[in-house]
């Protein structure tokens, strides 16, 4: 296992981290045109409906006693999995609010999905672009 | 429904194949089983009385 890591090349992190903070970066920056364009359509296309649905972003700092707030935490690292979208929001305190009339939105369900899976969508985009960086992938 | 199922169908296609014709072929199959599964889960609970 350790002689795997030491051959993963530091690009391949950094582009990672890239895939994650901005969704389709990490293959603008090797070149991957189509694919990162599809990428970063459909992550912040999904985002945006999401957020136009009503749907709720999950934080550690929602309400709920003892451990009832690590219920929090599954959905929060797929909303996280948005990178620079989530931390956006959460600096303008955007999508994070807990009021009824919120989940009363007939769509607030659809919302809460959309905004979950886009999240999801770019986790799986950020190892694409991990494995193409370190040449496990064309 | 129909837009979930189309976005997460295109990003699958493109990042699980490589050539432009295993894209599409798997976009499709990956859409027409979310849609499916969606459609028979719905019927399903509609029959439901509880």
């Amino acid at each position: 296992m350790a002689e795997a890591q030491a051959k993963t090349p530091a690009n391949a992190w950094l582009m990672g981290l890239l895939a994650w903070a901005v969704p389709g970066a990490g293959h603008f920056f090797q070149g991957r045109w189509v694919r990162g364009l599809v990428v970063a359509s459909a992550v912040v296309g999904m985002f945006l409906i999401g957020l136009l649905f009503g749907g709720h972003l999950f934080g550690l700092s929602g309400g709920g006693e003892g451990s009832s707030a690590l219920l929090q935490l599954p959905p929060m690292i797929a909303n996280l999995g948005s990178g620079i979208l989530y931390l956006l929001c959460w600096a303008g305190n955007t999508g994070f609010s807990d009021a009824a009339e919120y989940a009363r939105r007939a769509t607030f369900e659809y919302g809460n999905t959309f905004l979950l899976v886009a999240g999801l969508l770019n986790y799986l985009a950020m190892l694409d672009a991990f494995d193409i960086a370190a040449g496990r992938k064309s | 429904m129909m837009l979930f199922a189309g976005i997460v169908a295109l990003v699958f296609g493109v990042v699980a194949r490589e050539t432009l014709r295993d894209r599409v072929l798997y976009g499709l199959k990956v859409f027409a089983e979310f849609m499916g599964i969606g459609l028979a889960l719905a019927w399903l609970l509609y029959f439901l009385p509880f």
